[in-house]
């Protein structure tokens, strides 16, 4: 089976400027995050993806298909939900997405049915009839991601689609996602700019950084091989402490009174530390372990490729 | 899947066509169209003339009720060439209004709220959706043109005798291209002003700008310099000249001044430009996403 999305050094460039710059790599992740700083490249590089912009360089295929050579047949294959707004104001929601499918190639019967099975799913059921218009923003957020599950397509993609929608909305949307991915064989492309969204979705993530691939990362497989993190409230020795546990193969930092941050290499576990400190006397009042988040690897992948700082 | 079965699954039935799926974009303006009032309204009053000028053939072939309504005219009711003009002429006149109507309501409408990425995001091409818009105005300016033409000429030579028809026959080239190459200028200039503009209101009174100053503008030129180049501006007047021409009407070629009129090859190669230019436009303005440039 082809991978999600095959990146043949894609270069693009829009306005004079290179926007997109020699992307290579393989992603074959089912849902698959887009992460970057604003301007890295992620609207880009969807946009090259459904051939609103031409590469000046290489190509970009998804499911097989070449973004340049075969675009009506990728985009037949594709549901797409834009980050701005899009919408015919005049309207009814059901009509729009029944006007969305035929245009996707459904019989005017067919799409008319899709259309109220998309509205349902969605939550949207009892204002499928009101004008688009007069919807909220979540409502519209809504009526977009309908308007991309009604066909028959296999790769879905999301480009900010939590913008602007308050917690539960947004929880609401995540979980729609999420459904969709796993009651269906359609491989997800969220682009977003929060990284929690993509941490609760994707099991792959695409960093850009400055038009390049800062990072490809198999989520889970990072989650599993991660190093573990301590951060440690500690009264007693904490210099002999801190040694005992480098000479486990730790890495130790002290930030005084006691505070302190460990590294725990794949062979050393909890009770080891817990073992350390007993036998070193040294009383562990607090003790919070996490793993590496989305958060620590994007801002790795910020610094390995050269920034200095990770904001997006 | 019934409404009640809550998990997705995608569509896996038959698909439409590829070729004729612009049509979708056809039959959804045209649904939207028919639900405004004043649409119905301007459609109705277009085809009014239609019936004064089916009123005057059937008169001019019933010398009966010539007779009874005690009708005289100098050189009696004549059919001819000057009659399908001057129908021509009042019906292209009325598809412009119409279409200053229609037009900004196709295009604005998907434009002003960002639905163009949606669109083009399906396998659906901008040449198919410029082809989707442009077969509505087409279809409804052709009812409103060379339709009622078509339909009065065979009035005509059902009625007449003495061989009118074959003798007249050429006259339908006139009506219907002619009456083409109208409603394909007036398609093209109105899309590109409605996909410039965006905002529906606004498209309308641009597309009467874009119409009557340049011909205001010509005419100033014209007074000013003693030329005749600037009617060039005039898109009404330069179609006025092509109809005379098809008609065969050359006495009408002298403007009304008395002054020369510009060469018919002029003509063609303006409008031929003008819908370059709109086609330029269409393609800078209808994209799915804009480029910022610098």
């Amino acid at each position: 089976m082809a991978p999600t999305i095959e990146l043949d050094g894609l270069e693009v460039q829009l306005g004079g400027r290179t926007i997109l710059r020699s992307l290579t790599g393989v992603l074959d992740g089912r849902a698959i995050g887009l992460l970057g700083p604003n301007g890295a490249g992620k609207s880009t590089l969807i946009n090259t993806i459904l051939g609103f912009h031409t590469p000046s360089e290489g190509s970009v295929r998804v499911l097989g298909l070449d973004s340049r050579r075969d675009g009506k047949a990728l985009r037949a294959l594709v549901g797409y939900m834009p980050e701005t707004d899009a919408f015919i104001a005049k309207m009814s929601g059901v009509r729009f997405v029944q006007y969305m499918a035929e245009l996707s190639g459904l019989p005017t019967d067919q799409a008319m049915e899709r259309a109220h099975e998309a509205f349902v799913y969605v939550g949207l059921g009892e204002a499928r009839y009101r004008m688009v218009g007069t919807y909220s923003l979540g409502m519209k957020q809504l009526t977009k991601l309908a308007q991309a599950i009604a066909h028959g397509l296999r790769l879905l993609i999301l480009d900010e689609p939590t913008n602007g929608l308050d917690p539960p909305a947004r929880k609401r949307l995540l979980e729609l996602i999420c459904e969709i991915r796993e009651a269906s064989d359609i491989c997800l492309l969220l682009s977003s700019h929060l990284l929690r969204d993509v941490e609760e979705t994707c099991d792959q993530v695409l960093i850009l950084r400055d038009g390049r691939i800062a990072s490809i990362c198999n989520l889970a497989e990072e989650r599993r091989t991660k190093r573990k993190f301590l951060e440690m409230e500690t009264c007693g020795a904490e210099p002999v402490f801190a040694s005992a546990l480098q000479g486990l193969g730790c890495e130790c930092a002290l930030f005084g009174n006691g505070r302190m941050k460990v590294v725990l290499p794949d062979a050393v576990e909890i009770r080891d530390v817990y073992k350390v400190a007993a036998e070193r006397g040294v009383q562990i009042r607090r003790m919070n372990q996490r793993r590496d988040s989305l958060e620590d690897i994007f801002l790795n992948a910020m610094e390995q490729s050269g920034g200095s700082n990770g904001r997006i | 899947m019934a409404v009640y079965k809550r998990r997705y699954r995608p569509y896996h039935g038959p698909l439409t066509p590829e070729r004729s799926r612009f049509l979708v974009l056809t039959r959804y303006a045209f649904a939207g169209l028919f639900r405004s009032r004043v649409f119905v309204l301007l459609f109705v009053l277009a085809l009014v003339p239609t019936l004064f000028f089916a009123a005057y053939i059937f008169l001019a072939n019933n010398s009966a009720v010539q007779q009874f309504l005690q009708f005289h005219v100098a050189g009696g009711f004549a059919v001819e060439n000057k009659f399908f003009f001057t129908l021509t002429m009042i019906q292209t006149q009325l598809a412009f209004l119409l279409n200053c109507w229609v037009c900004p309501t196709l295009v604005a409408g998907d434009l002003v709220n960002g639905a163009l990425p949606l669109f083009l995001s399906r396998p659906f091409s901008r040449p198919e959706y410029v082809l989707g818009k442009c077969a509505v105005i087409a279809l409804l300016l052709s009812v409103v043109t060379w339709v009622p033409g078509l339909i009065l000429f065979s009035l005509q030579a059902g009625l007449a005798e003495g061989g009118w028809t074959w003798s007249h026959l050429w006259m339908v080239v006139p009506i219907v291209c002619c009456s083409a190459v109208w409603i394909s200028m007036l398609s093209l200039i109105s899309l590109a002003v409605s996909a410039w503009v965006k905002l529906r209101i606004v498209a309308t009174g641009v597309i009467f700008c874009a119409f009557l100053v340049p011909a205001g503008l010509g005419a100033i030129f014209n007074t000013i310099l003693g030329t005749y180049w600037g009617s060039l501006l005039n898109f009404s007047e330069l179609f006025r000249l092509i109809l005379v021409k098809g008609f065969r009407l050359e006495s009408e070629l002298v403007g009304r001044a008395g002054l020369p009129q510009v060469p018919l090859f002029a003509a063609w190669i303006m409008m031929i430009l003008v819908c370059v230019l709109s086609l330029y436009i269409l393609d800078a303005r209808l994209q799915a996403r804009e480029v910022v440039r610098g």
